[in-house]
């Protein structure tokens, strides 16, 4: 595997030769500084790009279109990434020697259409298609506690603090939403394209310097921006009293959602000894929390923990039975007080090292996540593959209580499920 | 071991059944780092009566048990806990139980082959106890919650029930929970002693692995594990019709869902080998309701979908279409649905599209472990052989076939249930 990135002056060019794959894959990233009322109005834009371009009158259209060049998937995504809100536009297709010869480029051409010439005409965007996306959107918003371990996350985040970017919902506002006009969409399209801080990537079988003059040509980004905020969120110290909300729904479990503050986590610690903490306490299906909660108490059934490592947070999650509240945070609270007092043995550390390398090894075997790892060196400066092997056989106990001690329980949010139906 | 080419997809599979009937299954990835084991038994939630081996009469065992077996299987007698046998080397490990199988898995980098002999030994031994059989059930009973939360799962639910008269796709795969409390140790050994026999279960090793050592550890770990006489599973017979065409109830749900299911009787249809029968059938249902389908695209401008899920399921003497959708406009939507069946209208140009589709797809699918051991799984399970030349027969379709096919099947044999929504309460 070979990289190489590119300043292309508007834009950074990263691509990655490799013979390990039957496909191409392709990816533009836009990403600028969230703000709220704009998370819903850029998810509609990620799902108008599918609907049509002035060259394909209809999603049928263009999907056809997809069709024809062997099963090109075409795919946007909106996510926020700490302080910016990023999204992905991203196609991969077989590449030439598997399908015809000029296929990868007419393909390559079909991105440029979708991102670069959407379905505009006197500096509107087709009402027709924005009120099909607005329906479905509005109904996919009206429905949010359907799922209730999702709903539970979204209440959590904004119960801890709404102020911080780290409670706005990336699945957007209804409020929001029916504020959006097909002129409005379109100044935001022109912002997107005029302000956004791009990154393209490619990998796959490819020539550097034929790829090159590919992307040049189909990816017409003039502008030049400059970073402006950080992308890790400020630090700020946990409360001194924990807050505790509920809210009750019609079924029959519960969702607990916790959220923990890590304050004051130096990046090796974050990224690193963070990792290993996680791994033990809820990361793995041999975690702390998953023997003591489900396997010894017969709690639950799910149970886990993850780092939000740019929000300075921990989650950890369980679906239970509302009788059992109190009973389950009580075991949690002890899990956490363990990790402070270092009951955790070399052996679990070994193990959560091994796990950590294992998903490192399996980085390699997608395409997707090899992006992702080059993508999060560029902004966030993370460590390359060998290195964070290296830099994590290297955390020690003494590191992981540590980090322990700067992980502290901040808001207990119960999503109580209060059905009288008995199944 | 027998080399069979998966012709087009740049693959190899090998094969080789040992002397009490356990077939093994390798293909492997040179490019790869990793590997990925399934060892799997053709005992899933649909069976749940049978007689035993050496027995006459007929036991019935509570739903649920095949899926409550594949819990307690990670209970070892030495204590130590599956989990975290493979967490040392930093592999992962699952199960999961469908209507018609269950499978162990292990995936991961390193340690191979102990990783391998392990999975073989653990699922080779099972132990309950009266206390470990009880202290599964609260957790079980969580997970069974859990999923019932799901409207999804209560819409697809009450569909199946108004499907089928009496077949066992009627019941969630997990049983429910007045069910599982009913799970003796004894109804367990009963279970496994008979179905999870050589005879009925299969090995499938995908990735980068040494298949020398892959296949003397099997051979140390299975050669000497025995048949019982087969458990005589009786075939539940199942009428024609769907036991309800209409039905409609009130979800916790915000906006309306709809559920529809198309039962057609296979012996309906004519001769076909199994494989081509899918694949006509799922073409033709790709054809009326795939994402380029006239329908989606007429439904979408009239903004009659939301969301739109699809899937055949198959039992022995049927073949069932379901579809699940959320709308806002249940009624004119279930109209299109039946509009669309009755008419359906078969485009030469979208039929050959979508076989480039496919054919592309398996190749781009070779590329991933995972999809591949997905796609050799469910050939295992459904047609019981690893399929050489499946680019191959996708290429030889043609639509005279399709016609003759759909020509047979009865479009006014549907099931169809309503979501609605909960009135607001002000």
């Amino acid at each position: 595997m070979e990289y190489i990135k590119k300043d292309l002056g508007s834009y950074n060019l990263h691509l990655i030769k490799t013979n390990q794959f039957k496909t191409i894959t392709v990816r533009i990233a836009f990403r600028s500084p969230i703000v709220k009322e704009e998370i819903t109005l850029r998810n509609v834009l990620c799902d108008m790009f599918l609907q049509s371009s002035s060259m394909y009158p209809s999603k049928r259209e263009l999907t056809i279109e997809a069709q024809e060049l062997y099963a090109a998937d075409i795919q946007t995504n909106n996510s926020r990434l700490g302080n910016y809100n990023n999204l992905d536009i991203y196609l991969s297709v077989l590449h030439d020697k598997y399908t015809e010869e000029g296929n990868f480029k007419k393909a390559l051409k079909f991105l440029n259409e979708i991102v670069f010439h959407p379905d505009i005409y006197a500096k509107k965007f087709s009402s027709e298609k924005l009120e099909i996306v607005k329906s479905t959107m509005r109904s996919n918003l009206s429905s949010l506690k359907e799922d209730g371990s999702n709903y539970s996350l979204l209440r959590l985040f904004e119960v801890m603090d709404r102020s911080r970017v780290s409670s706005y919902r990336m699945v957007g506002y209804l409020e929001d939403l029916d504020k959006i006009t097909p002129e409005a969409l379109y100044q935001y399209y022109q912002k997107v394209m005029r302000s956004d801080m791009v990154d393209v990537f490619v990998i796959g079988d490819i020539d550097f310097k034929e790829i090159t003059n590919m992307i040049r040509e189909v990816v017409p980004i003039k502008t030049v921006k400059r970073q402006k905020i950080p992308y890790l969120l400020a630090d700020v110290r946990p409360r001194s009293r924990r807050i505790f909300a509920k809210e009750k729904v019609d079924t029959t479990q519960s969702k607990l959602a916790i959220g923990c503050r890590c304050y004051g986590l130096s990046s090796y610690e974050r990224n690193y000894a963070l990792t290993l903490y996680n791994i033990i306490l809820g990361g793995s299906g041999d975690s702390k929390l998953f023997k003591e909660v489900r396997e010894k108490n017969s709690l639950c059934y799910v149970i886990n923990s993850v780092p939000n490592k740019l929000d300075h947070l921990v989650l950890i999650r369980a679906g239970i039975d509302k009788e059992n509240y109190s009973r389950a945070l009580e075991l949690i609270e002890k899990e956490l007080q363990d990790m402070r007092k270092g009951i955790f043995s070399d052996e679990d550390i070994k193990i959560a090292k091994e796990y950590f390398c294992t998903a490192l090894d399996e980085v390699l075997d997608s395409p997707n996540r090899i992006l992702d790892n080059y993508y999060m060196m560029e902004l966030l400066g993370t460590d390359d593959l060998e290195e964070k092997r290296r830099k994590i056989m290297e955390v020690s106990k003494a590191d992981i209580v540590k980090v322990a001690k700067k992980v502290k329980m901040d808001t207990v949010f119960l999503l109580e499920g209060d059905s009288h139906e008995e199944n | 071991m027998k080399k069979i080419n998966l012709k087009g997809l740049d693959l190899v599979a090998y094969t080789e059944t040992l002397s009490n009937g356990l077939d093994i299954i390798f293909v492997p990835f040179e490019k790869k780092s990793n590997y990925f084991i399934s060892y799997a038994t053709r005992f899933g939630s649909e069976i749940t009566s049978f007689t035993p081996s050496g027995e006459k009469r007929i036991y019935k065992v509570p739903d649920g048990i095949a899926h409550f077996l594949e819990h307690k299987m990670f209970e070892q007698e030495s204590g130590e806990d599956p989990f975290a046998y493979f967490s040392k080397s930093g592999t992962g490990a699952n199960a999961s139980t469908s209507y018609d199988n269950t499978q162990y898995i292990c995936y991961g980098t390193k340690n191979f082959e102990d990783n391998l002999r392990y999975l073989l030994q653990y699922v080779n031994a099972p132990y309950y106890t009266d206390e470990n059989v009880e202290k599964e059930k609260g957790i079980i009973a969580e997970e069974l919650k859990m999923y019932a939360d799901l409207p999804d799962v209560q819409l697809e639910t009450r569909l199946r029930q108004n499907i089928y008269h009496v077949h066992p796709r009627r019941v969630d795969i997990g049983g429910s929970v007045d069910e599982i409390y009913k799970i003796t140790k004894e109804d367990l050994y009963l279970c496994y002693n008979n179905f999870y026999s050589p005879n009925n279960m299969f090995i499938l090793v995908v990735g980068k692995f040494p298949m020398d050592e892959a296949m003397s550890i099997i051979h140390q770990e299975l050669d000497s594990k025995e048949n019982l006489e087969k458990a005589e599973v009786f075939l539940i017979k199942e009428r024609k019709s769907v036991r309800k065409k209409q039905d409609s109830f009130v979800g916790n749900i915000q906006v309306p869902k709809i559920g529809v299911g198309l039962k057609i009787a296979i012996s309906d249809l004519g001769q076909y080998a199994d494989l081509e029968l899918d694949l006509y059938l799922t073409m033709f249902t790709t054809m009326l309701f795939g994402s380029s389908s006239l329908f989606r695209e007429q439904a979408r401008s009239e903004k009659l979908l939301n969301n739109f899920y699809s899937d055949w399921d198959n039992t022995e003497e049927y073949k069932t279409f379901l579809i699940l959708s959320s709308t806002n406009h249940p009624d004119s939507l279930i109209e299109a649905i039946k509009e669309e069946f009755s008419k359906h209208e078969l485009d030469e140009a979208m039929f050959n599209r979508m076989k480039k589709v496919w054919i592309a797809n398996e190749v781009k699918m070779a590329d991933y472990i995972d999809s591949t051991v997905n796609n050799v799984y469910d050939d295992m399970i459904r047609y019981h052989r690893v399929i050489p030349n499946k680019v191959e027969v996708i290429r030889k379709m043609n639509i005279k076939t399709l016609e003759k096919i759909v020509s047979k099947i009865d479009f006014d044999n549907l099931s169809v249930v309503i979501m609605n929504a909960q009135e607001e309460v002000l």
